[in-house]
């Protein structure tokens, strides 16, 4: 365990190891849902030590991954066009489009910037009066306070020549359609800590009850990650399924009501795609029609858009846990971080690149690891 | 860009009715917005930010531990960009 035990915590991990095994009576199947937890998980070795005592299925929960390729698309059109300031946060950048990557784009002459905040995109926008100042608002509930903001701004201050691109999700309708899917085998859930500082964990009481599964609000780094599987096993080994929160010193039942109040008045829930799974019903957030003349899809005419998924990338197996990254035909041939075929290998959220990075698995992988 | 990183409130003021500061992040500093956590926070309190918004308070203790911990598990290339990138992107944005 090379990195573990260079971490500080090592010991506190180990004995929440150790009870986890002395605990666990079968192997139970668990799901991070969190990209940030699946980072830590796989280069940590984590999923490796418990082995035995748990199988780790890694969740959707990479927005950069799980964007659509049709947004893609649709990026890369409104991004192309010479009146367009197109801002997007770095990860996106490289997110293969059905012929080319942002990065492309601005290699041809597309203005494309990244920025660390929307907010900082409304700036640009200010500053720039004659360009028209479009930013990519993706990821989960924990950018959604962010990006509601920016909208709600903008209306307030009246700054007209700033849009924005929505490809947002929303955690609890991918754990409904994990659960609902025939061949699901996940037990118990680990949930995304930051999401639930925002959002609190209320609307995963319902789904506790109705599916019976657990599931425990888990920060992530390391200890954290262990104390949220141990939490989960007990509540499996007792046939307990309730919602626990394991990240108390950040998250509050009502999370942070302030910011759910804003992210409600600028969206609401629609449909969304999600690359590699397809289209889960009320699982994304949508402009209010109140809200349309910031909506870029509409501004810039690209709404009706719609894309095939590539066949080769197998990306919605792994995000349901049906394929381990290296066992897709593509994973490190041709498919890796510097030409990725799908969004997996992206981001080093993502499930691919994070299998990748630690040269696990990979075919000529000796000792020449990164 | 799901990761929250803790700082310190250096700074607060009002920005045309928003909320507004300086968060230190050990030694890198960026404007955030505090809109949420207003009623929370005052100067020199710790909060948990995500792309530019402080979304929750944490006390001082836990605040180092993690930005230790963050250090110590190489993530916090994030710092970097606020630092360098997303600056830089500004910056141009001005003289256009
Ligand atoms: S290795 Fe590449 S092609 Fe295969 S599932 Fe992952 S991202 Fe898709």
């Amino acid at each position: 365990m090379k990195f573990l035990s260079e971490y500080r915590d090592a010991q506190i991990a180990k004995a929440v190891i150790e009870r986890i095994k002395a605990e666990a009576t079968q192997r139970w199947c668990l799901m991070e849902v969190c990209g940030g937890q699946t980072h830590t998980i796989v280069r940590q070795g984590i999923d490796e030590l418990l082995e035995d005592a748990i199988e780790m299925i890694h969740g959707p929960g990479c927005p950069v991954c799980v964007t659509p390729l049709e947004q893609i698309d649709k990026a890369l059109l409104i991004a192309a066009r010479p009146e367009v300031l197109f801002t997007s946060f770095g990860d996106m950048l490289r997110v293969p489009g059905s012929d080319c990557d942002l990065q492309q784009v601005r290699a041809r002459g597309g203005d494309v910037r990244i920025v660390y905040s929307p907010l900082d995109a409304l700036a640009l926008a200010q500053r720039n009066p004659t360009k028209e100042v479009v930013f990519f608002a993706v990821g989960f509930e924990t950018t959604a306070p962010a990006n509601a903001m920016a909208v709600w701004r903008a209306r307030e201050l009246g700054v007209k020549n700033f849009s924005v691109l929505v490809s947002h999700v929303t955690v609890p309708p991918a754990i409904t359609a994990i659960m609902e899917a025939p061949d699901n085998r996940v037990q118990g859930f680990l949930a995304a800590g930051h999401v639930c500082a925002v959002m609190g964990w209320t609307e995963y009481e319902p789904l506790a009850a109705k599916y019976q599964v657990p599931i425990v609000v888990t920060g992530f780094e390391p200890v954290d990650i262990l104390e949220g599987m141990l939490l989960v096993v007990r509540q499996l080994e007792a046939g307990r399924h309730e919602v626990e929160n394991q990240y108390v010193r950040s998250v509050r039942r009502e999370g942070t009501p302030a910011a759910r109040v804003t992210v409600d008045r600028v969206f609401e829930l629609g449909n969304r795609k999600w690359r590699g799974i397809g289209e889960i019903p009320m699982s994304g957030l949508k402009l209010r029609d109140e809200f349309a003349a910031f909506d870029a899809e509409v501004k810039f005419g690209v709404q009706d858009l719609t894309v095939e998924e590539p066949a080769e990338c197998r990306a919605g197996d792994v995000l349901t846990g049906r394929l381990k990254p290296p066992k897709c035909s593509a994973f490190g041939t041709r498919c890796t971080p510097e030409h990725p075929l799908g969004a997996l290998m992206v981001s080093a959220e993502g499930a691919c690149a994070a299998y990748y990075h630690i040269g696990r698995y990979r075919p000529e992988a000796t000792g020449a690891a990164t | 860009m799901c990761l929250g990183i803790p700082g310190k409130i250096i700074e607060m003021r009002d920005d045309n009715g928003l909320v507004m500061g300086v968060v230190d992040f050990g030694g890198v500093r960026r404007e955030c917005c505090l809109a949420y956590v207003q009623d929370d926070v005052t100067l020199g309190d710790y909060v948990i930010v995500h792309v530019g918004f402080a979304i929750t308070k944490v006390d001082e203790a836990e605040a180092q531990r993690t930005f230790e911990v963050l250090k110590e598990m190489g993530e916090t290339q994030e710092l970097e960009w606020l630092a360098e990138v997303a600056d830089n992107s500004l910056a141009a944005g001005n003289d256009a």
